[in-house]
């Protein structure tokens, strides 16, 4: 049973400046079916098309050709927001709110019935370590924090499939060891789990598999038993699967 | 309406914490008081004074903070990104407009509901009695504000630039008090085409006649019909702007 379904996708981006209209690649051709119960890891370069191909799934993007199609319903579908969790690379909260009032706020429109709604606030900020902060500010909040309440908002209706956009960029290494046994604690209750990351080493530790996205092409499908004690196989498959689109430079060393 | 109220709610939260809003409504009650000093002046028609320029500053401040603030209200969370969590949740678009678009607007109304209170009071403390309605004063300067939010917030959205936008709202405000000078204008035209031009302009820009009660305040209180045709103005315009926004807004991609 596919959790998500990629049918030969292509995004362009498409920018008009004083009449010059210009054409970006986000995505091109993409197949790629993630199964339910597995956790998905994207690797790829910045500008490879992680983000995009999360934005498609959320149905913050459309697909300029192919289709996504997500717990079996085509996107962009409102409807199966209510199934789906999404941590984007940072905490895009509204500052204004407080721990409680934010939670309050995602679990309301995640279609929360009320009546379970504070309870489920209260357990989740438990859960994130942040009951001590819960009537604070988001402005008062640390990055780390900031990052829990994210989280928190990702898990507050229990969905079944979790989309988390680089969930360890920018994380000490406590915190990522955190989001670690989260990820892993997650499959083990049979969620989904598909996140990007430039991490490889996280990667190998938590996925089933992986794909390789470079310059918008799927570059190369992995399983488990293809890195698992192998030393660098993954590291090595990166490096030869990926080249840079960016128009960056290697660093030139003497 | 779940998901509108808890965006309502927490863009009514948002306002009520913002400094700027604070700000605007300590402005509003600065300037009633600069009216009570400007009334001693004019001993003969103290309260009379009191009333016009009371009224004047609600008013104006309520214009100001409602264009400012739906100005920035969709253009700020698309900036901070805050916009892609709450639609990566089951919320509708147009739910989204309509909760932040009523959660300002009650901001702006509780703002206008306290200045109008403290300037009642005043006029009460030094012996007005009037012959028109305090109370339809108001609410006909709620509804001018009621459609300048609504415009301000379908500019924002069609121009994507808040200083355009802001500076497109002042231009349709200031043509919104000459409607009736507009059509004069069209009627006096020997041209077809800049007659139709100006008298299809005269109906796309706010009409505040039908909001003009302080005018006539000393005739009494007006008609029903001259009452109900100015609320039925004011709903009707806004669910115009509202409408085109969404459209705009449905076509945006995060």
């Amino acid at each position: 049973m596919k959790a998500i379904r990629f049918q030969k996708v292509g995004k362009i981006y498409r920018k008009s400046h004083l009449g010059r209209l210009t054409e970006t690649v986000g995505l091109e051709g993409l197949d790629l079916d993630v199964e339910k119960g597995e956790v998905f890891g994207l690797l790829g370069l910045n500008g490879s098309g992680k983000t995009t191909a999360i934005k498609l799934i959320m149905g913050l993007h459309l697909p300029t050709t192919g289709d996504v199609e997500v717990l079996g319903r085509r996107m962009p579908d409102v409807e199966v927001l209510r199934r789906i969790g999404y941590a984007p690379e940072a905490a895009y909260l509204n500052k204004t709110l407080t721990g409680r009032e934010t939670l309050s706020l995602y679990a309301a429109l995640s279609g929360m019935p009320s009546a379970s709604r504070r309870e489920r606030v209260a357990e989740m900020l438990t859960r994130v370590g942040l009951e001590r902060a819960a009537d604070k500010r988001l402005a008062e909040y640390s990055k780390g924090m900031l990052q829990r309440a994210s989280l928190a908002q990702t898990l507050i209706h229990d969905p079944e499939l979790l989309i988390l956009d680089e969930p360890v960029t920018g994380l000490d290494p406590l915190a990522i060891k955190e989001v670690r046994a989260l990820i892993l604690w997650l499959k083990g209750k049979g969620k989904t789990v598909l996140f990007s990351s430039h991490d490889i080493s996280e990667v190998e530790r938590v996925c089933d598999r992986i794909g390789i996205l470079s310059g918008g092409k799927l570059a190369k499908v992995m399983s488990q038993d293809e890195w698992r004690g192998k030393p660098d196989a993954l590291e090595n498959a990166f490096a030869s699967s990926v080249t840079r689109t960016d128009g960056v430079g290697e660093i030139k060393l003497d | 309406m779940t998901t509108i109220k808890a965006i309502f709610d927490y863009t009514f939260r948002e306002h009520v914490r913002h400094k700027v809003w604070l700000s605007a409504a300590l402005f509003g009650l600065v300037l009633l008081a600069g009216g009570l000093v400007a009334s001693a002046l004019a001993q003969d028609e103290r309260a009379r004074m009191m009333l016009d320029l009371g009224l004047a500053a609600n008013e104006l401040i309520a214009l100001v903070s409602v264009v400012f603030l739906t100005v920035h209200l969709i253009l700020q969370e698309i900036e901070s990104r805050a916009v892609f969590l709450i639609l990566s949740h089951p919320v509708k678009r147009w739910h989204y407009l309509l909760g932040r678009f009523f959660g300002t607007l009650a901001a702006v109304g509780l703002a206008m509901a306290a200045m109008g209170v403290f300037h009642w009071g005043l006029l009460k403390l030094f012996g007005w009695g009037s012959g028109g309605s305090y109370l339809l004063a108001w609410a006909c300067s709620f509804g001018k504000t009621a459609v300048m939010g609504s415009l301000a917030l379908l500019l924002s959205l069609a121009l994507t630039s808040e200083a355009a936008a802001m500076a497109f709202s002042v231009f349709f405000w200031i043509l919104g008090h000459f409607s009736a000078e507009m059509r004069f204008v069209a009627e006096k035209s020997g041209n077809s085409l800049l007659r139709t031009g100006i008298l299809a302009f005269s109906h796309v820009a706010p009409d505040f006649a039908h909001f003009n009660y302080r005018d006539a305040w000393h005739a009494g209180l007006p008609s029903a019909g001259w009452m109900g045709a100015g609320a039925l103005y004011a709903l009707g315009y806004c669910a115009a702007c509202l409408a085109l926004a969404t459209q705009v807004f449905e076509q945006k991609e995060f």
